[in-house]
């Protein structure tokens, strides 16, 4: 069936108003949003009342390839770097060795217990093998859910950074069962090449970005977030180009952005988060539309048991195995077993077998699909719980609300002082941005001469300018200091 | 707004005696308190102090403008130095000061402060008028390099918030 523009602009907002809507009850009653945005695809579609006919999927893999690729950028600009710091070595382990036992463990169990082919077993392993970072993303910062110390750091970093070795393990299989001639160990090359050209294309991109942003002096200020969002594609697909990971490396730049100095950062975040909800909700529509529910059924019990291979023997071998010298208790580490949602990647990559007529794709797609509902019902809408249960959870007051909104507000000893830009200071010609201005310090106006301005972080300081400061003590000194420094060789003379 | 406005030829010194950054600040406050228009000498001078702190105030090319907003003041007031000797006042560019214009406006009156610290540090970015005030033998000669530095600004055209008391 053919539908025209304005049919498909309909009832895609449709759904997608309906989706945002539908956020409101995953905020109260803590099912993953995912979940409900998949539920409305699925009650749209051919099997559902709404009827729509959508079995495109190179189209359904595409789109989720933008989602993912926006998902992990916008994961890494929300990342602040001190936060994953501790958890670097714990975190890159449980990405990649991590990944690698979870699947193949969960491959040989699948094979035992289901009696499928032992490829079959093993790609099914591969694809469910990585938990997602949206998931775990929106359901750790959704209201209700607070983990106590390290563990958020590392569920965060694991699920953002893990999918790269998803993908590679479940293309690897892929071309194992469809290619002759290909042989595993001369794989482990390329996925190191894979993993370091990504990593390193994410640092350069990222610095890049940052660069441009800072110097290109667009006249519209619209346009920067656009910059940044193209410049996102850019790295992901650039990186593809020369065979590295092109995921690892978005979310490895939008790490770098995020935590880098620039100007319009906060309108640039903003935008981004907005992009990738955006991209979310298309992309979970867009999987419900896909799937029919009637062929969902006779996959049910082979997919139930799958799913508690995974969340119970799988997932938590390979926490408990990765972190056994780690200062993570077992408390803790149960818990971390615990979050290892499944999301879009997994159905994503379930696409890929089908896309490569792999023997089995079907039933793969169908039974992925089944364990990513069940593991998003089960283990999402229990985090709370469990982490109760645990006593790993942390009070509720130290959730922000809005991650975003406001910047670190300053005290009550914050004051209005006057600080002014001295004669022959190296700050004169550049812009407030580059000032570094201190936490919990407001430049709310700048009087130069006859005239005041209201400044961003683009405004060329001068020397004699007198900045009007909100900022306690501490936070003064550390701007007088930082504009004290003199220009080389001017003195006595302006 | 004029400079001239809020400094009076009364508390104009062309002789600062002083040696140190405290003594200068005294003996610059004195001259106001003379002229009755500060209200507490120690508060005043404990908040110029206490500003100090944060940062000092000597924005080289031996310029100095101590300033602060004091519950010992009502209004808008200057006073100017000026020391042949120079002093040590830690000024950012680590030279010596021979120039001092101190500024107290009344607590809550940022705005008023914003546009009064723009306005001198206008008019002493400028080495002209530096060389001008640093050859000055007479008060009067002072009131006249400011005169002529303030025709050469215009009024500006539009409102500016600040005029007004904070």
């Amino acid at each position: 069936m053919n539908y025209s523009i304005e049919q498909i602009l309909f009832i895609g907002a449709l759904l997608a108003i309906a989706a945002i809507f539908a956020s409101k009850i995953s905020e109260r009653f803590g099912v993953p949003a995912l979940l409900l945005f998949l539920g409305i695809g699925m009650l749209a579609g051919s099997e559902g009342p709404g009827g729509i006919f959508f079995e495109n999927i190179a189209l359904s893999k595409f789109v989720g390839i933008i989602a993912l690729v926006f998902i992990l950028f916008y994961g890494g600009l929300d990342t602040r770097w001190s936060s994953i710091k501790s958890v670097m070595k714990e975190g890159i382990a449980v990405a990649t060795i991590g990944v690698i036992i979870t699947a193949g463990t969960l491959g040989i169990l699948i094979y035992f217990f289901l009696k499928l082919p032992f490829m079959q077993s093993l790609l099914l392993g591969a694809i469910i093998s990585s938990t997602d970072a949206a998931a775990v993303f929106s359901i750790l910062r959704s209201k209700g859910i607070s983990l106590k110390g390290r563990i958020r750091p590392l569920l965060e970093f694991d699920s953002a950074s893990n999918d790269p070795m998803a993908v590679f393990l479940t293309m690897t299989l892929i071309r194992l069962m469809t290619a002759k001639g290909v042989s595993v160990p001369s794989l482990l090359p390329e996925l190191l090449l894979q993993m370091g050209v990504g990593f390193l294309a994410g640092v350069l991109g990222g610095r890049l970005v940052i660069f441009i942003i800072n110097k290109i002096n667009l006249y519209y200020e619209g346009l920067y977030p656009v910059l940044v969002v193209t410049m996102a594609l850019f790295i992901y697909a650039g990186t593809t180009y020369i065979k590295g990971s092109g995921f690892l490396a978005v979310y490895i730049a939008g790490l770098v952005v995020g935590n880098g100095r620039m100007i319009h950062k906060r309108n640039i975040v903003r935008f981004n988060e907005s992009i990738a909800w955006f991209m979310q909700i298309v992309m979970f529509i867009v999987l419900g539309l896909l799937v029919y529910p009637s062929r969902l059924l006779p996959v049910m019990g082979q997919g139930a048991v799958a799913a508690l291979l995974l969340m119970f023997v799988a997932r938590p071998l390979s926490i408990f195995i990765n972190l056994s010298f780690s200062g993570y208790t077992v408390r803790e580490k149960l818990m971390i077993s615990w979050v290892g949602l499944l999301g879009a990647v997994p159905i994503i990559l379930a696409t890929f077998p089908l896309a490569a007529g792999v023997e089995g794709g079907e039933m793969i797609f169908n039974m992925v699909f089944f364990v990513v509902l069940l593991s998003a019902l089960f283990q999402g809408s229990t985090i709370a719980f469990v982490a109760k249960l645990l006593k790993v959870n942390a009070p509720l007051s130290e959730q922000r609300k809005y991650p975003l909104e406001f910047e670190q507000m300053a005290g009550i000893d914050a004051d209005l002082n006057e600080v002014i830009i001295p004669f022959g200071s190296d700050v004169a010609g550049k812009r407030v941005f580059e000032l570094g201005v201190p936490q919990g310090c407001v430049i709310t106006m700048i009087s130069r001469g006859e005239n005041f301005i209201i400044p961003n972080g683009t405004t060329v300081l001068e020397e004699g300018d007198v900045m009007l400061v909100m900022a306690e003590k501490e936070a003064v000194k550390q701007l007088e200091a930082g504009v004290a420094k003199q220009k080389e060789a001017v003195k006595g003379n302006s | 707004m004029r400079i001239l406005d809020f400094l009076d030829k009364d508390c104009i010194e062309l002789d600062v005696k002083s040696k140190t950054k405290k003594e200068v600040i005294e003996e610059l406050v004195e001259m106001l308190v003379k002229k009755g228009v500060i209200l507490d000498r120690k508060t005043t001078i404990d908040s110029l102090m206490e500003r100090e702190e944060l940062g000092s105030t000597g924005v080289g090319q031996g310029i100095a403008i101590p300033h602060s907003k004091t519950k010992g003041v009502k209004e808008l007031i200057a006073a100017f130095g000026v020391s042949k000797a120079g002093v040590d006042f830690d000024a950012l560019d680590g030279e010596q000061v021979n120039i001092f214009f101190l500024l107290l406006a009344p607590e809550g009156a940022a705005g008023l402060m914003l546009k009064a610290l723009a306005r001198v540090s206008n008019f002493l970015k400028n080495k002209y008028y530096r060389r001008k005030i640093l050859a000055a033998t007479d008060k009067a000669a002072v009131i006249q390099t400011i005169e002529e530095e303030e025709k050469t600004k215009q009024e500006p055209l539009l409102f500016c918030p600040g005029e007004g008391p904070g």
